[in-house]
């Protein structure tokens, strides 16, 4: 049986994996919203992207689970960093939204186990090339607070 | 600019070892060349990789700036996107180089990192662009491939500078590389 301290003990691995679940969960009903915003070929390219981080929650979830941890749900509504009301805003969200998907993965690369840390860079990666695709323009280290 | 005590301590320390080693040399005891840690030789790597980028970039500037084809159709424009990446690689690098630490019996006792040689670039501008996408794309893998292999805070770095050059490779197909 495991006493009270052992049951509220979460390892840094499964905090980090479900820091990632939130931000995809953030990122699909973020999605969800700029692309009601955007119209034609952005509109596609949300409703791709929105799927992909549906499968990469998906994924998430059901590593917490082989770890006997639970996932933590998804919120009804989530804060939006800024209003929506316009395909320019709808973008610049989705931008943001890559950027904090981008930043949590990183979290998992700093852990010890070389499949998870690869399966955080692969994602970041990914997040990064998306989030570049929505702003236009590049960053010297997405989803890393580094200034000079 | 912010010294990192922590993070460099933590290389130095195993970098120092091997090299003290060596100092003590019999006549025996110089079988084998000391070898950095495996750590500090990946961030090595990591920053020659990076020294290679930029000098492929200021190549290319350079070129587009006083070669042939200077002053013709979009050159401008590509000049300053070419100049724009180029500055990401150089934040890259100096992030890297930040890792190392200066003076150290590391930075002293392994050869220094030498100025990387003037690299041969296409002529053409869409050569030029597709040579550089097929370079940022192969050194984001090999970014990507240090990231199991090093410590945390470093492996973070590279997956975030690998990610960084990812997102280079389609700016410059947009610029006109195939």
């Amino acid at each position: 049986m495991r006493g009270s301290r052992a049951a509220s003990w979460v390892s840094p691995e499964t905090r980090a994996l479900q820091a990632a679940l939130a931000a995809e969960q953030a990122a699909i009903y973020g999605y969800g919203v700029a692309g009601s915003h955007l119209s034609g070929a952005a509109r596609a390219q949300a409703t791709t992207w929105w799927l992909a981080h549906q499968v990469a929650a998906d994924k998430l979830t059901a590593m917490l689970q082989s770890r006997r941890a639970r996932p933590a749900p998804a919120a009804v509504a989530y804060q939006l960093p800024h209003q929506v009301a316009a395909a320019a805003q709808a973008v610049s969200l989705a931008a943001t939204l890559e950027d904090q998907v981008t930043s949590a993965y990183l979290g998992l690369v700093a852990l010890p186990a070389q499949s998870v840390r690869m399966l955080g860079a692969g994602q970041a990666r990914a997040a990064a090339l998306r989030a570049a695709a929505w702003r236009g323009s590049t960053q010297a280290f997405p989803g890393l607070a580094i200034s000079g | 600019m912010a010294a990192d005590p922590g993070r460099r301590a933590v290389l130095a320390a195993t970098a120092v070892l091997p090299l003290l080693v060596a100092g003590c040399r019999g006549t025996q005891a110089l079988q084998a060349p000391p070898q950095p840690a495996p750590d500090v030789s990946r961030l090595r790597g990591a920053i020659r990789a990076e020294e290679q980028t930029v000098a492929r970039y200021q190549g290319a500037v350079r070129l587009l700036r006083d070669g042939p084809a200077a002053g013709t159709g979009s050159q401008p424009a590509t000049i300053a996107t070419l100049a724009g990446l180029l500055a990401e690689h150089q934040e890259h690098l100096r992030q890297l180089r930040k890792r190392l630490v200066p003076g150290s019996p590391l930075a002293a006792g392994s050869a220094p990192l030498a100025a990387p040689a003037r690299p041969a670039l296409p002529a053409t501008t869409r050569a030029l662009l597709s040579y550089l996408g097929r370079a940022e794309q192969a050194a984001s893998d090999w970014q990507f491939g240090q990231v199991p292999h090093v410590p945390a805070s470093l492996a973070q770095l590279l997956a975030s500078i690998s990610a960084s050059e990812a997102t280079h490779v389609p700016v410059l197909r947009a610029a006109g590389g195939a």
